[in-house]
Formats: structure tokens, C-alpha cells, sequence
């Protein structure tokens, strides 16, 4: 209860407020979300859990601002993102958002700090000072001495810690997740899920992350579950769980 | 996003599909190579036809005429061209030369040849200098004593042998006239005439004959024609000096007479030729010297009718080289199309990450236009490759245009225009795709496969 009433306490990163979305498909309408109110802060690492069809990614699409709702607010860092136009989106994910994306999805036409360093060319940094700033993110999350490596010759693990770093890369007031270790064997998940962790930990970063792996859900301080676009419950982790308590 | 970055970028991708890119280019190579090699065939065309005009006549010429005066009392007093005149012509603007002619009639022989009517001009020496001399002439010395005469190229073969009164149109021979001798020149044909056919018993003694050498021959051989070809011509000042010798105080054939019958004291010339300095100021002096009271004439009109035909030519050639840059235009939006069907995940990812809209859509621009200045620049070469094959192989431009010089003609702006029109050509080609890159949904990108 101490630590509920210490979050009440912090301001709000995110404040998502009554959110609907409702998809037309034909003469059915479909409640992808259905009145969601919740609020993520500062240096949070949040899990939205939910089975296939549950509406969380809808969710995220929406937090990302990838998506419109149909009604509702959202609120991050101060700005209602429902209401920008597409071109101020772009702006807003540019600036505030870092994403890590279930199939890595780096370019295959460059290699991985060419990769890393793309978020920051689309703000105009130079050339010079975005590799450098690349290579330090790439180290950071264990691949260093892959810098020029194309895609194609690094594992699926490696492909996503190049993905993590591209989303730390710009400085991001939050990061969204998209079932980051999908595409991943056991062991590289748990590698992965402790990497996340400890950024979040030492950055003071807020990743907000969406699987429908419950045990994956553990990892994070917080999780929301959400059935058929309703939020049925939110569970406070224990710290003692957490495998980045160790340190 | 930096225009480097962006730059970069494009080119990546489109070393990415090498064999796509270079048929792509290729398309645009043809229709860049078709549109110049018809253009340059016009501009070949249009040029052939100004230099061979130019040749027979002076583009840049004003003839200038006495006036002929309505009422059909023959010359306007006023308007007979004088060196008073000449003088009021060189202070128009734009007028580089003014020069007057004297023509006149006369007979001319030498050995057994003689020629009983033949055109002798009195021009200006700068004219002179103009008419392009066969091997071993040399122009007259304009401040010597001694008049000397160019021949026409033609001019011989007005001659005919005194004894067989045959000349080249009957035999067919030109008859050979030796221009290391002098000629003899008789200027009074009325005398010559009366002592050679004398009416009624009155006979007249033949008028006297004056030695003149010759300077030169005309370039030419029979076939050719030039505007010099048909007569003699001779330096003015020395002709007028000739004039006043041969004729003193009595009037000299063709010069016109006052009201009681008298000669000038002057000359008056047959016409003057005013060279102008720009083709397209001829007008404008024909003009200001129409006003004068003179009558002014040039080939202007002629030429500005030829000119628009020529560039209808040009237009219709160039229109059906344009078919084929169409046919390459097609080309790139499709090739574009694609591209962006193959990247429309890594579009998507570009913008979540926060990609500007206006910079998806300027990359594609880049890489249509890219393809738009590569195929041009090669165009342009196969062009020149083309060009060279017209211009060499035998026969092509001959029959083309019947004439000589090289009938393909590049010239720079041409370059700088086709190579332009083929990066507008890729850029437009490629526009609607680049929208549509720039409209996709970053959705795409995050839904897993």
C-alpha cells in the first residue's frame, strides 16, 4: 500500500483516460478497446498482458500515436497526442519515443550502427556524431564488436539488442515494446527481458511493453491485463522477484 | 533529415536492385538519346539551309534602291543614292558597312574571245575582300592607278570565239581565258555597236579600248552557284576614275540625266548594300531607311518564313523523340511502384521511428530523379555516338538533305536542356509514388508477420 500511495505521488508519464476504439467491419462494430483509464510513471517498466484479440496492441498502437481512438484521451508528458495531426505524430515519436518491435526490423541495407544511428539522422544530426553516439548505445547493450555487421549475419538476440539500442538511442522519454522477445528462443528472451530491465533500472528510462506471455509479465514492475478491450486487473510485482534486484 | 542523409539513402536502395535500376535507366537513356538525336537532325536541318542561304545571299543585307515615284516620272530626284546617302546610311544604328554599287555594261576580250555584254560592278573594297578567289588571285590595290578586275565564276562562260561565234553553249567548252593577260574593255557599247553595224552611211570610228589586268577568278567550278558568279567586279573609286577618263564631260550610259538633259556632276549609284550587324536587326534598318524615301529590301522575310517552317520541323522531330522519354517515363513510375510495394514494412518503420513525412517522399523524388540523371547523361554520350555515325557514314545526311555538313548538330544548350528534362521527367514519373510512400501507414510496419 506504502509504494501505491509513492506512485500517486510521482507525476504521471502516461494518463490514459476512458479510451474506446471501435473498428467498423462491415455492419458489426467491433469494441477493440472498451473504456480504458490507466496511468504509467516515470521510470516504470510497464507490461500489458493480454491473449491474441484482447486489444493490446490496438493499445499501443494508440499510446504510440500509430493509431486514432475513437474516443478518449491520452496523455503523455503533458501533451494530448489524440489530438495531433499526423505530421506532429511523427514529430512527437521523433522526439519522445524510442520502439522495439517483435521482428527487430532493421534496414537490410545497412549494417548495425548504421542501424542504430538512422532515428538520429531523421533530427538532422551529422553524420560523425550520430556513429559515435551509436557505437557507445551498441555497446551498451552488448554488441559492440558487431558495429558492422549487417542484419542478415547476426543472430535473432543480436538483431534485437541492435533493435534496443536504435530505441535508446534518441533518449526517449518512453519506449514501447511490441512483444520485443517473440521471435526469440528461451534463453536469448531471458537475456533480453534482463537487459531491458537493467536500462530501465540505470537510464531511468519508461518502457512500456505488450505480451500475451504472462511469465514475461513478471519481469516488469507493473502489469496490466486487459480482456476483450477491458482492463481486468493491474498487479504490482514484488521487487523481490525482479531478477535485477541482485545487483 | 539531411539532404546527405537523404542522398545517401537513395542511392543505397537502388544499388540494392542493380539489374532494376540499370533496365530502368536504360529506358530513360533511349528516349533521352531519341529526343536529342531528332532535335539535333532539326537543328542540322535549320543550319544546312541558313548556310547554304547564306551563300547565295547576305543575311544581314539591306539592299537600298532609288525610289521610283508613283506618277511614273521615273526616279525620285531626291532618293538617288549618293555618296551623300551612303554617308546618311553608315550613321544608322546597327549598320556595320555601307556599300555603294556601280554596274554597268560593257564588252570585254581577250584573244580570240570576246564577250559582248558583260555585268561589271563597282563595289566598295570590303566587299571586294568578301568574294573567295580561286587559287592565284589576289585582291586589287585600292590606291593604285591601275583598276583590276575579279571574274564570276561563271563569267567565262559568257564568252564565245570571235571567229567561229561559237562559245560554251554551243561547243559545250569553256572557253579559257588567261588571267596573267590583260583584258580589253570597251565602256562605250553604243559607239562599238554603231562602228560594227554602221546605219546609213554615216561610220562611226570604234570607241577606244582600254587594257585592264585581272586580279583573280571566283572559287567555283560550273555546277556551283554564288551570288558573285555572273559578273566582273571591280573596285568603285577606280571605276568612277575609269568612268570620268573614258567618258569626260559626255554622259555615261546608265547614269540618269537632270530635266535639260545634262549629266550630274556626281554619280549616282545603281544601289548600295547596307550590312547590318545582327541578323535580327535587319528589320529595324530596312525600316529606318524605307522612311529616308529609299526603297529598302532584304531576304529578311524570306528567311523568317523558312526559320518557323524550319523550327515546325525541329518541334514535330523533337515531339516524336519525346515519345519514347514518355514510353521511359512509364518506366520509372512503375520500377518506383514497385520499390515501394517491396519497402512498404521498412517505410512503416521509418516513419514509427519518427522519419518526417516530407523526407519519405523527397528519398523517392531523389531516387526517380537519380534515374532521370543518370539515363539523361547517358543519353546524352549515345547521342553524340549517334550523331557521329550520321555525320560519318557516307551518304546519311546526303540524302537526308541533299546537302554537305553535318546534318546531326548537338549543341550545348541542347546538353544542359535534354539533361534537365530527363531529371524533371524521372522526378515527375516518380511523384505519385513518392506520395504514396510518403501516405502508407506506419502500421504496416509493426504488424507481425
Amino acid at each position: 500500500m506504502t509504494s501505491q500511495t509513492e506512485q500517486k505521488t510521482r507525476a504521471p508519464m502516461i494518463r490514459v483516460s476512458n479510451l474506446y476504439k471501435i473498428y467498423c467491419v462491415g455492419d458489426t462494430r467491433v469494441r477493440a478497446l472498451n473504456g480504458v483509464s490507466f496511468e504509467i510513471y516515470k521510470g516504470e517498466f510497464c507490461a500489458i498482458v493480454g491473449t491474441s484479440g484482447s486489444g493490446k496492441s490496438t493499445l499501443l498502437n494508440m499510446l504510440a500515436g500509430l493509431e486514432k481512438p475513437t474516443r478518449g484521451e491520452i496523455v503523455i508528458a503533458g501533451k494530448h497526442i489524440e489530438k495531433l495531426s499526423e505530421k506532429e505524430l511523427v514529430a512527437f515519436r521523433r522526439e519522445k519515443v524510442g520502439f522495439i518491435f517483435q521482428s527487430y526490423n532493421l534496414l537490410n541495407t545497412m549494417n548495425a550502427v548504421e542501424n542504430v544511428a538512422m532515428p538520429l539522422s531523421f533530427r538532422g544530426m551529422a553524420k560523425k556524431e550520430r556513429i559515435a553516439r551509436a557505437q557507445k548505445y551498441l555497446k551498451l547493450v552488448g554488441v559492440g564488436d558487431q558495429a558492422k555487421h549487417m542484419p542478415n549475419q547476426m543472430s535473432g538476440g543480436q538483431q534485437q539488442r541492435v533493435g534496443i539500442a536504435r530505441a535508446l538511442v534518441v533518449n526517449p522519454r518512453i519506449i514501447f515494446a511490441d512483444e520485443p522477445t517473440g521471435n526469440l528462443d528461451s534463453k536469448t528472451t531471458m537475456e533480453v527481458m534482463h537487459l531491458m530491465q537493467k536500462i530501465v533500472r540505470e537510464q531511468q528510462q519508461t518502457l512500456v511493453m505488450v505480451t500475451h506471455d504472462n511469465n514475461l509479465a513478471s519481469y516488469a514492475d507493473r502489469q496490466i491485463r486487459i480482456i476483450d478491450g477491458k482492463i481486468v486487473e493491474i498487479i504490482e510485482n514484488e521487487p523481490q522477484d525482479q531478477a535485477a534486484q541482485e545487483e | 533529415m539531411r539532404f546527405r542523409d537523404l542522398l545517401t539513402m537513395s542511392l543505397n536502395n537502388l544499388r540494392r536492385r542493380k539489374l532494376r535500376t540499370v533496365l530502368t535507366v536504360l529506358g530513360v537513356v533511349i528516349g533521352t538519346a531519341s529526343i536529342v538525336v531528332m532535335v539535333s537532325l532539326g537543328i542540322g536541318l535549320k543550319e544546312l539551309n541558313m548556310e547554304q542561304l547564306s551563300s547565295w545571299v547576305s543575311l544581314t543585307e539591306v539592299t537600298v534602291r532609288q525610289n521610283y515615284s508613283m506618277d511614273g516620272n521615273g526616279a525620285d530626284e531626291d532618293s538617288y543614292i549618293t555618296d551623300e546617302a551612303i554617308k546618311k546610311f553608315s550613321r544608322l544604328d546597327h549598320v556595320v558597312s555601307v556599300s555603294p554599287t556601280l554596274r554597268l555594261s560593257a564588252i570585254v576580250k581577250q584573244g580570240p574571245y570576246i564577250c559582248e555584254y558583260v555585268n561589271i560592278q563597282g563595289v566598295s573594297q570590303e566587299t571586294l575582300a568578301q568574294i573567295p578567289l580561286a587559287e592565284g588571285g589576289h585582291l586589287p590595290d585600292p590606291d593604285s592607278g591601275q583598276m583590276e578586275l575579279i571574274f564570276g565564276s561563271k563569267v567565262a562562260m559568257d564568252f564565245m570565239n570571235n571567229k567561229t561565234k561559237k562559245g560554251y553553249w554551243e561547243t559545250g567548252e569553256i572557253p579559257e581565258l588567261d588571267m596573267s593577260q590583260p583584258f580589253f574593255v570597251i565602256f562605250d557599247q553604243n559607239a562599238y555597236y554603231n562602228s560594227m553595224y554602221p546605219s546609213g552611211d554615216t561610220s562611226v570610228k570604234p570607241p577606244k579600248k582600254y587594257m585592264i589586268p585581272a586580279a583573280g577568278v571566283e572559287e567555283g567550278g560550273p555546277e556551283d552557284y554564288s551570288r558573285y558568279c555572273y559578273s566582273i567586279y571591280v573596285n568603285v573609286e577606280q571605276l568612277k576614275d575609269q568612268l570620268r577618263k573614258v567618258f569626260k564631260k559626255n554622259p555615261i550610259p546608265g547614269q540618269p540625266t537632270n530635266k535639260k538633259g545634262k549629266p550630274y556632276s556626281y554619280f549616282i549609284y545603281d544601289n548600295a548594300s547596307v550590312q547590318v550587324d545582327d541578323m535580327d536587326n535587319v528589320k529595324e534598318v530596312q525600316q529606318a531607311i524605307n522612311e529616308m524615301g529609299y526603297q529598302a529590301d532584304s531576304m529578311i522575310e524570306g528567311i523568317e518564313n523558312q526559320q518557323k517552317q524550319a523550327n515546325m520541323i525541329q518541334a514535330v522531330l523533337g515531339g516524336i523523340g519525346a515519345v519514347s522519354l514518355f514510353v521511359a517515363a512509364i518506366g520509372i513510375a512503375n520500377t518506383m511502384m514497385m520499390s515501394i510495394y517491396e519497402r512498404t514494412k521498412e517505410i512503416g518503420v521509418m516513419k514509427v521511428l519518427g522519419c518526417d513525412m516530407g523526407s519519405i517522399r523527397n528519398m523517392f523524388l531523389v531516387e526517380s530523379g537519380f534515374i532521370g540523371l543518370v539515363g539523361g547523361l547517358a543519353g546524352i554520350g549515345l547521342s553524340y555516338g549517334i550523331s557521329y555515325l550520321i555525320n560519318n557514314i557516307q551518304g546519311i545526311g546526303q540524302t537526308m538533305s541533299g546537302m554537305d555538313g553535318d546534318i546531326s548538330r548537338i549543341p550545348v544548350w541542347l546538353v544542359g536542356l535534354a539533361i534537365s528534362f530527363a531529371i524533371v521527367v524521372g522526378m515527375g514519373a516518380g511523384f505519385m509514388p513518392a506520395m504514396r510512400a510518403m501516405q502508407l501507414s506506419p502500421l504496416a510496419a509493426i504488424r507481425n508477420e
